[in-house]
């Protein structure tokens, strides 16, 4: 991955994984309708309001920055997206849900995120719902995601990975998942170890947890 | 929110004509050629050659061109089998280009109005043509042992109207160069009795030569090429091989259309002021840099493309970030190529 010219203001463009198939497909599923802003890999620490040149140069640091061309991989970009707040907001919304997810061998859970400060709302559950993402499949017997019947959501649902080392994204209020029973995973060690990235469909608030099971036979 | 739905007017499908060079060295003329040495030993070596741009075996070499032979009576290739005359590979690869380029068995190849039973091939590497060949870029030099140079081009720039058969467009190939015959010795760039010197067929990539034509003497209008028509594997493609090889000088350029469509995203003086970058806001949501509460600023770097269902089919990335905020409104084009 390389880097673009920053001397010059440009605009690098690639279809997604994800608008290759849908464009294969022909069915009228790429067409684009809307558009979203992220600032990935931005870290807003580097913003100096400390700058000896006053406040016209607090994002110095930032604004140098050459950035990374596009990725092709829609689940490794748009992490973290801008958005539409009224003036004098103090407090963006966050996902609340669990920490961790700590399950043994054949357990299941039920995740159900909301997200707060949002919408004039202390807490709620968002229209759209989440996108939940595992980062390996493999660990997951069942990762299903429910409360939302949209064609989308069946589809995501009804994606198998044949056991390989993907990661397996599904869209709902909620998520069930239930741990692997496959020994021959751990190997010699007693835990599998992944992640689990939450995503709120309309507010664009993420979170990413650890994910542990546990061997038991 | 942190989608925001295009208008109409933002999204505007237009078509553009590219052409460039033909070959994979991004050079107009392709001036050193190689073949592989174990090719004519393969049952593909037969029927043609490939033509690289480096050594064959070299981890960067690509197929330019391919060169093939084509003989009605099956003659310059030992046939199939003993017992069956007239059926060998150069038979073969005359009945293929003659389906493909004149559509009926019953007809026979003409290159400027006079019958022919052999030709040589040049079908240009699929790759490399992208749509179709630009007519006039065509310059291809000859050059045999005797040191007899023949400049070939097509009669693009010449001709008033354009003729088609089965492989579509069809110019014919004359001394000259540019698409512009020379006539110092004919008129039309043609030779005296054989007709012109090939077909140009820039729509199927392929250049087809008239091998009568090359084989007339040096002294005269030919380069003497020498195609030798019996019952055994004679190498012809080699032997047209070591001319544009000795020539050094093979240019060509491919033109395609480009289909693109441009994506306005135009954002507002309110809108996406605000980030849900875990370096922007503390765990509970709070803004982590204070000044930013009353001049809150984001900075934009991706803009993701989404259909209906909020999947992300396209993605741009800025080449540097771009400061946002309540004061400053942004305009990006995008241009998506299929």
């Amino acid at each position: 991955m390389g880097y673009l010219n920053n001397s010059v203001v440009t605009v690098d463009a690639i279809l997604t994984k994800k608008g290759r198939e849908l464009l294969a497909r022909g069915d009228g599923s790429f067409r684009i309708t809307q558009f979203a802003l992220s600032d990935d890999e931005i870290d807003y620490t580097l913003y100096n309001t400390s700058h000896p040149s006053g406040s016209a140069y607090y994002g110095e640091a930032i604004e140098a920055m050459p950035l990374l061309e596009a990725f092709p991989d829609e689940t490794q970009i748009m992490k973290y997206k801008l958005t539409t707040l009224p003036r004098g907001t103090a407090r963006l919304p966050i996902l609340a849900t669990k920490s961790v997810v700590t399950l043994k061998q054949g357990q299941s859970e039920a995740i159900t995120p909301q997200t707060l400060n949002y919408l004039g709302n202390n807490q709620t559950f968002e229209t759209s719902g989440y996108t939940f993402t595992i980062a390996d499949a493999r660990v997951a017997s069942a990762f299903q995601g429910v409360g939302i019947n949209t064609e989308e959501a069946n589809r995501l649902n009804n994606t198998t990975t044949l056991g390989t080392n993907v990661s397996k994204t599904v869209i709902g209020t909620s998520l069930n998942i239930t741990a692997t029973n496959v020994n021959t995973l751990f190997g010699t060690n007693t835990q599998l170890q992944t992640t689990l990235t939450i995503i709120g469909r309309d507010s664009g608030a993420r979170v990413t947890i650890p994910v542990t099971i546990t061997k038991v036979n | 929110m942190s989608f925001k739905r295009f208008d109409a007017e933002d999204l505007v499908i237009a078509s553009e004509a590219v052409s460039a060079p033909v070959w994979s060295t991004g050079d107009p003329i392709l001036s050193t050629l190689f073949t592989s040495s174990t090719q004519p030993n393969l049952e593909s070596g037969k029927f043609y050659y490939d033509v690289y741009q480096t050594g064959s075996t070299l981890e960067n070499a690509a197929v330019q061109f391919s060169i093939a032979y084509g003989d009605l009576d099956g003659s310059g290739s030992a046939p199939y089998n003993p017992s069956v005359v007239g059926k060998s590979p150069s038979s073969t690869i005359y009945g293929q280009y003659r389906t493909l380029v004149l559509g009926d068995e019953e007809t026979s190849f003409s290159f400027g109005g006079v019958n022919q039973e052999y030709f040589y091939a040049i079908a240009i590497d699929r790759d490399r043509f992208k749509e179709s060949l630009l007519p006039a870029s065509f310059n291809l030099t000859l050059k045999n042992t005797s040191n007899k140079t023949l400049k070939l081009t097509d009669n693009s720039a010449a001709v008033t109207t354009v003729s088609y058969n089965d492989a579509g467009r069809v110019y014919q190939v004359v001394s000259g160069s540019n698409g512009t015959p020379y006539t110092g010795v004919n008129a039309n760039g043609y030779t005296g009795t054989s007709g012109s010197y090939g077909l140009f067929l820039p729509d199927v990539g392929v250049i087809l030569l008239n091998g009568a034509a090359l084989d007339i003497s040096g002294t005269a209008e030919g380069v003497a090429l020498g195609t030798t028509r019996g019952t055994t594997n004679a190498g012809n493609p080699g032997k047209l091989f070591q001319l544009i090889n000795s020539g050094s000088s093979f240019q060509l350029n491919y033109k395609e259309t480009v289909t693109s469509q441009f994506v306005f995203a135009r954002v507002r003086n309110s809108e996406f002021n605000y980030s849900t970058n875990p370096s922007y806001i503390t765990g509970s949501g709070d803004l982590r840099i204070s000044s930013m509460l009353d001049t809150p600023q984001s900075y934009i770097t991706t803009v993701g493309m989404y259909n209906d269902n909020n999947e992300l089919v396209a993605v741009a990335k800025l080449s540097r970030p771009l400061l946002k905020d309540f004061t400053k409104e942004a305009l990006i084009r995008i241009k998506l190529d299929f």
